[in-house]
């Protein structure tokens, strides 16, 4: 919690902002819409999250979406496949691809950057050379497979807010990778890996084992994303869907806590991370700032918000090596 | 080898361009062009090979494809037909490589007129250029085969006008940069407000229009994300919680208005004024909460272009009319025709599809 | 002090260098004292001391990287007149002629020979390299310390022999005239080095001025003209050549009598737990190691930096890879270090800041790494047991100050080598390997540490350490192995042990 109250902080600031300035922030539309894209862009954070804290980095995961996204509507409806056979065989080969990232990475000891900038490129082109480079879509159809992602539950007392389904494996992700990394022998020593992965070698821990899982864990949290971002948006176009959605996953991760030298884990903070991120782009239609400036103001808040945490944690720490040093 | 070709042609057609930009005008390269073509007219060629370029990828250009290649097959000449999908730059690499293959004609649909300039000059010097769906007005093109979009978008804000009296109206477009988009929108909202027709007038997008009972409150684009498409859509209508009615003025910006307002409930209550095809639109308009789509005709855009260019090969350059503008109408789509334009449709995009798969 | 009475040598060669009672203090603790000496023209002065003597500190001062707290350095011209040296940085000792050539090589591998030779002095106009004047004069360099490369070559397709000639070339040709040598052959084969011999004789007889650093007794027997040894900080004589003898030296070197520790009794009858045989590490393929460590055994593995100690430490705990045949209670080691770990092998690695510790993680995350992968109940963390086991590592280890959430970047250097060596030992492990147990831990530290590594053989675990600090080896081992140049040269009871004979050994010297 105390890791988290700087971008908590912020994630406040921004919703207060929004809400004062702009219009209907509160209502339980605005409030719904942002739950699920939120908890669709953080189940992608929590992938790049779980790499990061590895000491290592993903850059492939705007593809995996599209792949995964694209693939999931091209054999259901092309090639008339069934839900049950599709949705596990996505996610099969979304964990393929990590481990395929893995094993380049720690057998062949390739830098994480090349590889998954690579698979940024290779996905992405295998997408649209799979489907001819046509967008794919379910044409109307499959309303009970989209419904894992477009089903709404009313809440009591919340007036017209809706919970969206996604929020489901979400909180189910959050609890597992919270418990994964403070109560299990593997997430602790994935934690030791990313702080000093010449120690943790040293003390036994099978490091190349566990890089190689949290890659397979983030390319699977990728596909699992772009099956759930397909179903919500219903069609998509194999050359841009899913683009630049790892550096949004990303910057989650480390405006949540996680820094890019690795070993710091911090699952809720990922999750406030991408809602700050989402909140931050709907704010700029409800205050109307126009579209042109959505990058500018998205790369400017994030920088002050980045910078503040910076300094103040700075300031923390001097004062607590000010008083350790008192006390002796 | 072929990387080595391949520079050495990128070299030369760089040369080329730069020497192009610094010396030859408009004029020049018009008339250039025009006298290869009378130099055909004495050596028509046995076969030819033209090209036809989109500007990114969809089910729209698919159909393109299924025209040219008909009129291909009819007229017994060949055809090549690209589809970049990495939008500005893509698109100059594969006109680029189309020279390089030597092709005889090229039909382009420019995503950027005024920045690719260079490129469509390049294009006119080695071969014949025409565009189709979006003008380079600028640019030393022997003619312009499409509808034009001004009056397209008028079609669309005048079937908006029809069905809906007077309130709030949000705009949601791809992206404004390309002349095809901007023309439509203006078109629209010009149509939808009633006004005179003047394709020069230009509105700013981020400004709000209030005129004769309607209040256009702002236009929103997406870069093709279609994610933020649909984000943009739920926004807009948090912020404007009184909207009467939205456009999506491309494909994918109708369809997912629809499926926005289907899943919050607003179907019917905010009605939608289409642009193109797209299958839930179609199913839209059936159901009514669509009022109707503007659509354009793709297949004739890639038909005609191919048909333009071969001639030009034989030295017959009566296709072009006087002002250098071949139109190619738009249709508005309602409940009444909407089944009939659907199975021809149906039919086009089959024979596009096979087309692609024999190539 | 000395021991020898310190004779004047030769009055024939120059003296360009006086060095007058210099020392050096770290944060108030002398680590070198009083070092008086002359450099003269056409002579090699050898400087020998065990690890830790002052030998770097001394060669850091005289190149500039670091000021002297005390005493006087002066430059003597021809005519006998001296002028005192502010030797403040580099360029101010370049400037008085002195050139430093690394033990670690500095060359830039992607440069090529002449390129080397004279990166940041480029012969250049209007900005342009004058390439072939470079060319030029690197032949010339390269001709005078007999190397024959073209000027051209690319530093990284050099051997190391040839490297170092090529420093060497550099530093020359900066017009040095005193020219010191750091552990120059220690990479280097028997030919190479005795080649190198032959050059710094050749640029001795050229009126240069040598300084010449060397842990091998033998190179410095043949080449030096006087010998300095230094003892913990400290000039313990300087002799000249018709004194020196190899037993002077090393007792020079060696100097006090250590109080022999109380020796442990092992059953003669122990079982062997760790054996090795035909070892053959990364380092030095050349050679095959074979030895065993007995239950309840502590050994010692002696020799300088670069005898092979450390490879074969991490060859027995599979973070290196090697050739050969180990096993632990008659079952053979063959996993990866993780599989080791499972099987009871735990290493203490030499350099801890880089090996060993999450300096940014707490105590506590530090203490219990092991401990929580041997306990794990159904791959889920005992926290109740890790609370338990850090706060009795951490009593047991003496951790100050005894806060298991503290950050071990915050500690002293004891106190995190504690650390390490209390998450080693929180696993029982039944072979121990600690590489320089005490590397930079003071006394009172070191001897909890030895205290803690006695306890843990007297319950039947075998314990492998290595160590250049003879008087450590002599303290903690029960019998001593000395490496050199990978190779075991001799073994020692440890009541039978003398620093002066492991030394002699150490050095490469016959047994």
């Amino acid at each position: 919690m105390k890791k988290s109250l700087g971008i908590i902080c912020l994630f406040v600031a921004i919703c207060l902002i929004t809400a004062i300035y702009g219009d209907g922030f509160l209502t339980g539309f605005n409030l719904t819409n942002l739950t699920q894209r939120t908890a669709l862009f953080s189940i992608l954070a929590l992938g790049a999250g779980v790499v990061i804290v590895a000491g290592g980095i993903d850059l492939s995961i705007g593809s995996v979406v599209c792949l995964a996204g694209i693939m999931t509507p091209w054999l259901l409806v092309e090639h008339g496949w069934s839900a049950w056979a599709v949705i596990p065989l996505v996610l099969a080969m979304s964990a393929t691809i990590g481990l395929f990232h893995g094993v380049l990475i720690t057998r062949l000891r390739l830098q994480p950057f090349l590889v998954t900038l690579c698979g940024l490129l290779l996905y992405r082109g295998i997408a649209r050379w799979m489907t001819g480079d046509q967008s794919q879509g379910f044409q109307g159809e499959f309303e009970d497979v989209r419904s894992i992602a477009l089903a709404r539950f009313d809440v009591p007392f919340l007036g017209d807010y809706r919970l969206p389904a996604t929020v489901i494996p979400l909180v189910i992700l959050v609890v597992l990778i919270g418990l994964f990394f403070s109560r299990t022998v593997w997430g602790r020593w994935l934690l030791a890996t990313g702080r000093n992965e010449n120690a943790a070698r040293y003390s036994g821990v099978p490091t190349a084992w566990l890089t190689t899982g949290a890659y397979v864990v983030c390319s699977l949290l990728a596909g699992f994303g772009g099956m759930l971002f397909i179903f919500d948006i219903g069609s998509a176009q194999p050359s841009d869907f899913g683009n630049f959605y790892e550096l949004y996953a990303i910057a989650a991760a480390v405006l949540g806590g996680c820094s890019l030298r690795g070993g710091d884990a911090n699952v809720l903070g990922i999750v406030v991370g991408a809602a700050t991120l989402q909140v931050l782009r709907t704010a700029i239609i409800l205050v109307g700032l126009g579209s042109q400036l959505e990058f500018a103001v998205i790369g400017g808040v994030l920088l002050i918000g980045i910078a503040a945490d910076e300094l103040v944690r700075r300031y923390s720490a001097r004062r607590a090596e000010q008083t350790s040093r008192m006390q002796h | 080898m072929n990387t080595t070709r391949a520079l050495l042609s990128g070299l030369t057609l760089a040369i080329a361009a730069l020497s192009i930009a610094g010396t030859a005008s408009q004029g020049d390269l018009v008339a250039a062009q025009k006298a290869r073509i009378a130099e055909f007219a004495k050596h028509p060629k046995a076969r030819s090979h033209v090209a036809f370029v989109s500007n990114g990828v969809a089910d729209f250009w698919t159909i393109a494809k299924a025209g040219a290649m008909a009129a291909g097959r009819e007229l017994g000449c060949d055809v090549t037909v690209e589809f970049p999908g990495g939008g500005l730059s893509d698109q100059k690499r594969m006109l680029e490589d189309l020279i390089i293959r030597g092709v005889d004609g090229v039909s382009v649909s420019p995503i950027d007129p005024t920045n690719q300039i260079e490129v469509l000059q390049l294009v006119a010097e080695k071969s014949l250029l025409i565009t189709n769906d979006s003008d380079a007005p600028t640019a030393p093109r022997l003619c312009y085969i499409g509808m034009d979009n001004y009056i397209a978008g008028r079609m669309c804000g005048e079937l908006a006008r029809a069905g809906c009296k007077g309130g709030e109206v949000a705009i949601f477009i791809g992206r404004l940069e390309q002349d095809n988009a901007k023309r439509r929108r203006q078109g629209f909202i010009d149509g939808l407000l009633g006004r005179s027709s003047d394709p020069t007038r230009y509105d700013e997008p981020s400004k709000v229009i209030s005129e004769s009972g309607y209040t256009i409150v702002g236009t929103w684009t997406d870069s093709f994300d279609r994610a933020k498409a649909k984000a943009n859509i739920e926004d807009v209508m948090t912020k404007h919680p009184k909207l009467a009615l939205v456009t999506g003025l491309f494909e994918y910006n109708s369809t997912l208005a629809v499926e926005v307002f289907k899943q919050s409930g607003k179907a019917g209550k905010i009605l939608i004024a289409g642009f193109d095809e797209g299958a839930d639109v179609i199913a839209g308009i059936r159901d009514g909460i669509v009022l109707g789509t503007v659509v354009q005709d793709p297949y004739g855009y890639g038909y005609e272009s191919v048909k333009m260019l071969n001639a030009f090969t034989k030295g017959d350059f009566s296709m072009v009319p006087a002002n250098g503008m071949l139109p190619i109408s738009a249709r508005v789509i309602k409940k009444d025709n909407v089944d009939a334009f659907w199975a021809d449709l149906k039919a086009k995009l089959k024979a596009g599809k096979e087309a692609a798969s024999k190539a | 002090m000395a021991e020898l009475p310190v004779r004047e040598g030769s009055v024939l060669a120059r003296t360009v260098l006086r060095v007058t009672g210099i020392g050096r203090r770290y944060a108030g603790i002398p680590a070198l004292t009083g070092v008086t000496m002359d450099v003269r023209a056409g002579e090699v002065l050898a400087v020998v001391g065990e690890n830790g003597a002052g030998k770097s500190t001394l060669l850091k001062i005289l190149s500039g990287v670091i000021a002297p707290s005390d005493g006087v350095i002066e430059q003597v011209d021809a005519n006998g007149t001296s002028v005192p040296l502010q030797m403040e940085n580099v360029r101010e000792a370049a400037r008085a002629g002195i050139a430093l050539v690394h033990q670690e090589l500095n060359l830039a591998e992607n440069l090529d020979v002449a390129g080397s030779i004279f990166l940041g002095r480029e012969p250049a106009r209007f900005g342009f390299l004058k390439r072939a004047t470079m060319m030029r004069e690197a032949r010339e360099w390269l001709h005078r310390v007999g190397l024959n490369v073209d000027p051209s070559t690319q530093c990284e397709s050099l051997s190391i022999a040839q490297r170092q000639l090529v420093e060497i070339a550099k530093a020359l040709s900066t017009q040095a005239k005193i020219l010191i040598l750091d552990e120059p052959t220690s990479s280097l084969s028997a030919r190479e080095a005795a080649r190198l011999l032959a050059i710094v004789k050749v640029l001795r007889a050229s009126g240069v001025a040598i300084v010449f650093v060397s842990h091998h007794l033998d190179e410095v027997l043949e080449i030096a003209d006087r010998v300095l040894v230094l003892r913990d900080g400290q000039q313990t004589g300087i002799l000249n050549r018709d004194a020196c003898d190899r037993a002077t030296i090393e007792r020079l070197m060696v100097g006090r009598e250590i109080a022999a520790p109380a020796a442990r009794v092992l059953p003669v009858d122990a079982q062997v737990r760790l054996q090795v045989q035909s070892l053959q590490t990364v380092h030095h393929r050349r050679h095959r190691i074979s030895f065993e460590v007995r239950a309840g055994e502590i050994v010692g593995l002696a020799g300088l930096v670069g005898a092979g100690r450390t490879e074969v430490l991490e060859a027995i705990a599979g973070v290196t890879s090697s050739a050969g045949h180990a096993s632990l209670d008659g079952i053979a080691l063959t996993g990866n270090a993780s599989q080791r770990v499972c099987e009871g092998v735990a290493l203490v690695p030499e350099d801890r800041a880089r090996n060993g510790l999450f300096l940014q993680d707490s105590v506590s995350m530090n203490l219990s790494l092991a401990w929580i992968g041997q306990h794990r109940q159904r791959g889920l963390v005992n926290r109740q047991g890790e609370r338990a086991i850090v706060n009795h590592m951490i009593s047991r280890m003496r951790v100050q100050p005894p806060a298991p959430a503290r950050r071990v970047q915050t500690l002293s250097g004891g106190n995190q080598q504690k650390s390490v060596i209390g998450r080693c030992l929180a696993v029982n492990p039944k072979l121990l390997l600690l590489d320089e147990p005490t590397r930079g831990v003071d006394v009172g530290a070191r001897a909890e540490i030895h205290a803690e590594v006695r306890r843990l053989a007297d319950t039947g675990s075998a314990v492998l350490f290595a160590s250049s600090e003879l008087e450590e080896v002599l303290m903690l081992a029960d019998r001593i192995l000395v490496m050199h140049e990978g190779r075991i040269l001799g073994e020692f009871a440890a009541r039978d042990a003398t620093e002066v004979a492991i030394m002699h050994l150490a050095t490469g010297g016959t047994a």
